[in-house]
């Protein structure tokens, strides 16, 4: 049997079939602008009572700069982030501070100076998708959940569910590394674990493309890992979709020591690696979704029939 | 693939395919091109301005001899009279005259095949010139001073006439003014200047030859014409010729020919250098295009007046040399965008931008590969590096692009000198536009590797690259070119199967090996 039959059967969605069948069908361009930007994800969500990173300060024009930084003089710790940045580009940490000077991720120090050139930098549009001019903001940084912190190095980890029409149908948690400087990005060397839909639980994980069973920096056990608050987690990513109005969305929610599970942000060209994660096709699953979603269904409802589809999927009733 | 799409790209491709099978299988177009050697096709271009006065503007036009057949000649006149005149030389002149009010642009244009063979050199040594090539041609004068005593001085010196071989004085004649004055385009235009400083224009060598000639007691007269170079605008070439054995016989002392014109040399002007003149006007400038033929003369005109009078309506090749030679290029776009469509969504292969490869292959059509490959790629590098310089500059993006750009301007500038050096002519003649390209792909370079880390951003250049590389070739295999110029249905075609590329929905290759893992996990330990 050739790769190509063999990915077929499991069903993996390739790149090609993601666009042109799903995304193209199911997320109009016209609702896009409501997750590529992060700080209008952010209004949105929290009309409808989602909980997000809550936002410090906002910089539009570069004379806003000055302000912005001013308005964070009370924190220790922040995170600056463009408003259309995409795959965790153009994010500035910021750890610890001694008066002028700023810690970033992986223990750099830094001056008030390279803070604002970087925010000059993303309202420039130098991180923006299509490089026009941008939105810096500040927000508050998050801590990692003490349950996660055992497999997590520097950065903070967070869950993606992608949700297909309102039913979430596979999930993974990203752990940051030594080496991905932070960022929970798997082709930067995270390491991605995939999620059992229905009970919460890592089952597989893989880290440079290679199976691992503990994290490579703290060497604890990433498999068998329940992620707290998993009810909540389903719950914001999938009530997160239904605002947007887009049918194929990768939800990413952190779940903060301090405020619990929170949205990060939305992505409607979510990426193809979490079958990796999960060891597991997404095909099978959406085709499911096809099958049973109804039109009007709850959230509630349709948890449920995620975790069914989970459940079947895995004991290999799905086809 | 959705039945949509697969409808729409069959329909396509199959539209493109039955007008190029009519055309080819019907009309009998020719569908690849004959390389047929020395056949182009030459524009002159004249822009005339006058304020109202009556005018004339007079060019020269060729003449068909042994060494070259003119034909198809057709010109604009744009409001004024056409006229063909010919001088008691032979010399034909084309004349637009009438009043000159604003600008005229006048054109004359013809298809011309050059000789490939030299001609053999005349044997009747002996055979005395008749009298009117002796009155017109062996008087001394100011233009051609054979009386001049630096002449006689000159002539002496080197070697009496021997009357048993003028081609073997000729030859030292020649040879003289060949290799001892210096060609300059700033030199002199005068024969006796050009002699006394020992450089001199083409014009003033030429001169000085006749002269010598004519000292010698041979009829010698200067001529014109154009070095036919595909891709360039020709450049006038002024030469002599003596009259020897009952022929003319051209000999340059700038170019270096001896007996016969070289077979990309084509004869405008007998008699004199200037190619075109004129009377009552205010202002004028005139340039010859030339673009090489890649038909045979029927097969140009099969081309032109093909039997279906809605084909030759839309014939490319009836367009101005021009437009012509930029919808040459411009027509074989849809092919490099069909394969940045197949490298990225068949292959997988992710590059910067997605039709960049296909301009930096663009910009290196003149040059050959590495060259092309060594000389962008010093650019980029060069400003990757200044790239890192900037950064800490910590300058806003906007001018900081705008520096980058003046220095891939400045590199390019550079470059340009040092090909003036090593005589790689026009290295950059159409590289103007991929400036901005180069600066984008230095920003997006510096930038990844900042995101995403060295390795990554070297491995995209390096598919950039290769994708540039996979493209390149279209741009200089003249059997697209012609495919693409004499079938322009082609481009349904292409858009079909484009369409049809757009509507695949199976795994590219690259996932084959990113999902390796778990085409392979479940085999080995089934669960």
């Amino acid at each position: 049997m050739t790769i190509s039959a063999r990915l077929r059967a499991l069903g993996v969605l390739g790149m090609n079939r993601r666009n042109g069948v799903y995304t193209s069908r199911w997320n109009q361009r016209m609702h896009y602008p409501s997750v590529d930007d992060k700080l209008e994800t952010k209004r949105l969500l929290r009309d409808a009572g989602i909980a997000t990173a809550p936002v410090l300060a906002v910089a539009r024009l570069h004379s806003e700069v000055r302000r912005m930084l001013h308005d964070l003089d009370s924190y220790a710790s922040f995170v600056i982030k463009p408003a259309h940045g995409a795959m965790g580009n153009g994010i500035l940490v910021v750890l610890e501070r001694d008066g002028d000077w700023f810690m970033k991720t992986g223990g750099q120090w830094v001056d008030r100076r390279a803070l604002s050139y970087h925010s000059e930098s993303i309202i420039s549009g130098a991180y923006a998708l299509g490089g026009q001019p941008d939105v810096a903001f500040a927000e508050e940084r998050l801590q990692a959940h003490p349950d996660l912190r055992a497999i997590t190095a520097e950065g903070v980890p967070d869950v993606r569910v992608v949700v297909y029409r309102g039913v979430p149908v596979m999930s993974m948690t990203r752990l940051p590394t030594r080496r991905s400087r932070g960022r929970a990005n798997l082709h930067q060397g995270a390491v991605g674990a995939g999620v059992e839909l229905d009970s919460g639980v890592t089952n597989f994980a893989v880290c440079d493309g290679r199976s691992v069973d503990v994290h490579p920096d703290t060497q604890q056990a990433v498999l068998a890992r329940a992620i707290p608050e998993w009810e909540r987690v389903l719950e914001i990513a999938v009530r997160a979709s239904d605002q947007t109005r887009l049918g194929y969305v990768g939800a990413d929610v952190v779940i903060d020591a301090e405020h619990g599970p929170l949205v990060l942000e939305l992505n409607a060209r979510p990426g193809l690696a979490i079958q990796i994660a999960n060891r597991a096709g997404l095909v099978p699953r959406l085709t499911e979704v096809d099958r049973s979603v109804r039109p009007d269904m709850h959230w509630s409802d349709r948890i449920a029939l995620a975790r069914d589809i989970a459940r079947r999927a895995r004991g290999g009733s799905l086809q | 693939m959705n039945r949509g799409a697969a409808l729409t790209g069959s329909l396509l491709v199959a539209t493109g395919l039955s007008i190029f099978a009519w055309k080819t299988l019907v009309l009998h177009l020719p569908v690849l091109p004959s390389n047929v050697e020395n056949l182009w096709r030459v524009e002159l271009e004249i822009d005339a301005r006058g304020s109202g006065q009556r005018g004339s503007v007079r060019a020269s036009l060729p003449d068909s001899d042994s060494q070259q057949e003119i034909f198809d000649e057709r010109q604009t006149n744009d409001r004024l009279v056409f006229t063909i005149r010919t001088e008691k030389t032979g010399q034909r002149l084309g004349v637009w005259s009438g009043k000159f009010d604003g600008v005229h642009n006048l054109s004359h244009a013809f298809r011309v095949q050059l000789a490939e063979e030299p001609l053999p050199l005349p044997t009747e040594l002996a055979l005395e010139p008749p009298k009117d090539v002796v009155d017109s041609y062996l008087h001394s004068s100011g233009r051609f001073p054979s009386d001049a005593p630096e002449i006689r001085d000159l002539l002496a010196n080197l070697g009496p006439p021997n009357p048993s071989d003028p081609l073997g004085q000729m030859r030292v004649l020649l040879g003289y003014v060949t290799d001892e004055i210096l060609t300059a385009n700033t030199g002199s235009d005068d024969a006796l200047l050009t002699l006394a400083a020992g450089e001199g224009s083409q014009v003033g060598k030429a001169r000085l030859l006749v002269a010598l000639l004519r000292a010698a007691g041979y009829p010698a007269r200067i001529s014109a014409g154009l070095r036919l170079h595909a891709d360039k605008e020709a450049r006038e070439a002024i030469w002599a010729e003596a009259w020897v054995g009952g022929a003319w016989i051209a000999l340059s002392p700038s170019l270096g020919f001896f007996g016969a014109r070289p077979p990309d040399l084509l004869l405008l002007r007998t008699g004199s250098s200037t190619l075109v003149e004129e009377t009552g006007l205010d202002a004028l400038s005139f340039r010859y295009r030339v673009l090489r033929e890649s038909l045979r003369a029927n097969e140009v005109a099969s081309f032109m007046v093909p039997s279906n009078p809605l084909l030759a309506a839309i014939s490319l090749y009836r367009l101005p040399v021009g437009s012509q030679s930029a919808l040459r290029i411009l027509l074989v776009f849809p092919i490099g965008a069909l394969i940045i469509a197949l490298i990225r969504n068949i292959i997988g292969v992710r590059t910067f931008g997605t039709f960049m490869p296909l301009l930096i292959s663009l910009a290196l059509r003149e040059l050959p590969l590495t060259l092309g490959l060594a000389l962008v790629g010093s650019v980029i590098a060069l400003g990757i590096v200044s790239r890192f310089l900037l950064e800490r500059l910590q300058l806003l993006l906007v001018p900081r692009l705008g520096v980058l750009l003046c220095l891939v301007v400045l590199a390019i500038t550079a470059q340009s000198l040092l090909g003036r050096t090593y005589e790689v002519k026009n290295l950059y003649a159409s590289v103007l536009f991929p400036v901005v390209i180069m600066t984008m792909l230095i920003e997006r370079f510096s930038i990844t590797t900042a995101e995403e880390g060295l390795p990554a951003a070297v491995r995209r250049l390096a598919t950039s690259t290769a994708a540039a590389v996979c493209v390149y070739p279209i741009f200089r295999i003249a059997a697209l070119e012609h495919l693409m110029f004499g079938f322009p249905e082609l481009v349904l075609s292409v858009m079909g199967v484009l369409v049809w590329i757009g509507g695949y929905t199976g795994y590219r290759a690259s996932e084959l090996w990113r999902f390796r893992s778990l085409a392979r996990g479940r085999e080995e330990e089934p669960r």
